[in-house]
């Protein structure tokens, strides 16, 4: 009788409170969004699935948590707070990413640059709030709206806030369909939104060659905490882009980022467990989380526009709201946003090349803040 | 510490400003060199040919870069319709080809918007992959419609 009593105390029904519970049921939206509503599924899946694994309840000292040194989660949690799962991920996004709308209008990347600014505007949010330097730093990176640069700035400065802004981060890159149209209409009017742009040129091989080694280099030189990112991803895009080692780009494309992406949604998820995720805190990095995904928004699209008092080939300032970095979905939104004014308006390529510059800016900005912070 | 003294405190204006500026700074130089890369590169091009030697591209566009294509001035948006005015460039390549032949090909007659109608063209069929990056085309023609009305 004794037995059963000691393995009943132990089971996962026994040991459950009420926070286990409720992350159990944002795992479980997680995983809804993903499989039914197909909002991220890639990444809301794993991250789901992890939220649940991670809030079985267990009798603590067996190794099973992802907290506990022995554990196998543990042992995959390690990509994690490396930083190493964010550095493979940038390798594959390296080998899928197309520069060649961007190198045929340089210009837009200046929306990229523009649309960082949600990163430095939450800063001053965070401190403001009471948060630590690197603390206000890992959740400033949010206004970035890239997953994989989140975790690995937050694993370099305040580790223990890894669950929280890995789930906000992407949270929000999910719900940019809900974001990110209403700020573009509020900050346009229709005469801009129905700005066309014009074909863009065709460009080289040689160009798109020459490319990834001038960007790392010219990145790298600038900001060299950000090698780790900007690294994999020009190599990777490279290993795309050189001709002669497509097979290697398949692989970095596919098996590579597809086998990153498992581990680091599964981990990031399972690290949510309730008694460390649900605290205040990670309710202020949620609203500073989407301030910030919302300034960076605001932000691109208003750059546009006063670019436009300066240019005489105007720009769609939809097309500021993808100079964030969530890769395609906020490019696709933009061509939606300016497909519901006019049909026959195609901004995607426009508006991948904003996106693709959001990409690099980001990762420069999680090497400014790792230099200026990592002291404090 | 809270407000603008924990902003103070933590140096917070400055991180911020600095920041802002190093990663408009950095982009900046990038789009800068990549806006003059094809320049670079055209100027490297035309140095690699030999002192005495004629340049082997002239000035004047060769005849074939015009194009021979007229299209109606309401572009349709079916893409059957469209698919029927790229007939006469596919004819003009091959029955197999890469997508930038096509591409280029389409740019040359003014075609609008070529890339995104290529996309169109793969995702309803209408380009078929044959593997290692070569096409062949998979429009119905107009008697193959005939047939299929009349069958």
């Amino acid at each position: 009788m004794d037995l059963l009593f000691q393995f009943l105390s132990n089971t996962g029904y026994y040991l459950a409170d009420y926070r286990n519970v409720i992350m159990i049921a944002v795992g479980s939206l997680f995983l809804y969004l993903g499989s039914a509503k197909s909002y991220e599924p890639l990444l809301l899946i794993p991250i789901g699935f992890g939220i649940l694994v991670g809030n079985v309840p267990f009798f603590k000292g067996f190794g099973l948590g992802i907290y506990e040194s022995n554990s196998v989660l543990h042992y995959l949690y390690f990509g994690v707070v490396t930083g190493l799962y964010p550095s493979i991920v940038f390798l594959g996004l390296g080998a899928m990413t197309d520069f060649s709308s961007l190198m045929a209008r340089p210009v837009l990347m200046l929306l990229g640059a523009a649309a960082q600014m949600g990163i430095f505007f939450t800063l001053l949010g965070a401190l403001g709030l009471g948060f630590l330097p690197k603390e206000a730093g890992s959740i400033a990176i949010i206004g970035g709206a890239d997953g994989p640069t989140s975790i690995f700035l937050t694993a370099k400065l305040a580790p223990h806030l890894i669950g929280p802004i890995a789930i906000a981060a992407y949270s929000y890159m999910a719900l940019i369909p809900v974001i990110q149209p209403p700020i573009m209409r509020l900050l346009t009017n229709r005469k801009e939104r129905l700005i066309r742009m014009p074909e863009l040129r065709e460009v080289s091989k040689k160009e798109r060659i020459i490319f990834p080694a001038v960007g790392v280099l010219l990145c790298c030189f600038l900001a060299p905490a950000s090698i780790p990112l900007l690294g994999t991803f020009f190599f990777g895009n490279f290993l795309k882009e050189c001709g002669v080692t497509e097979r290697l780009a398949q692989t970095a494309r596919t098996a590579i980022i597809d086998t990153a992406t498992i581990f680091l949604g599964l981990t990031v998820g399972a690290s949510t467990q309730g008694d460390v995720f649900l605290t205040g805190k990670s309710v202020g990095i949620f609203f500073l989380g989407a301030v910030a995904f919302s300034i960076a928004t605001a932000s691109g699209v208003i750059f546009a526009k006063i670019m436009n008092l300066f240019l005489k080939e105007k720009i769609n300032p939809l097309l500021g709201a993808a100079g964030v970095s969530a890769v395609p979905g906020s490019a696709r939104e933009v061509h939606l946003v300016g497909q519901a004014e006019d049909p026959e308006n195609y901004l995607l390529m426009h508006a991948m090349a904003c996106n693709s510059s959001g990409v690099i800016g980001s990762a420069i900005c999680a090497g400014i803040l790792w230099s200026f912070l990592v002291g404090l | 510490m809270y407000g603008l003294q924990a902003i103070a405190a933590y140096n917070g204006w400055a991180m911020a400003l600095a920041g802002a500026l190093i990663v408009f700074s950095g982009l900046v130089i990038l789009s800068f060199v990549i806006s003059q890369l094809h320049k670079i590169l055209n100027i490297f091009e035309k140095k690699h040919v030999g002192v005495g030697q004629e340049p082997e591209m002239s000035d004047v566009e060769p005849p074939e870069d015009k194009p021979w294509i007229s299209l109606p001035k309401q572009f349709p948006t079916d893409i059957k319709e469209v698919a029927r005015l790229y007939k006469p460039l596919v004819e003009e390549i091959g029955e197999t080809f890469y997508l930038s032949q096509l591409y280029e090909m389409s740019k040359k007659n003014n075609f609008p918007h070529p890339h995104i109608t290529l996309t169109a063209f793969r995702e309803s069929n209408i380009l078929i992959s044959d593997g290692d990056g070569v096409f062949s085309w998979n429009l119905p023609t107009e008697n193959d419609d005939n047939e299929n009305v009349e069958g």
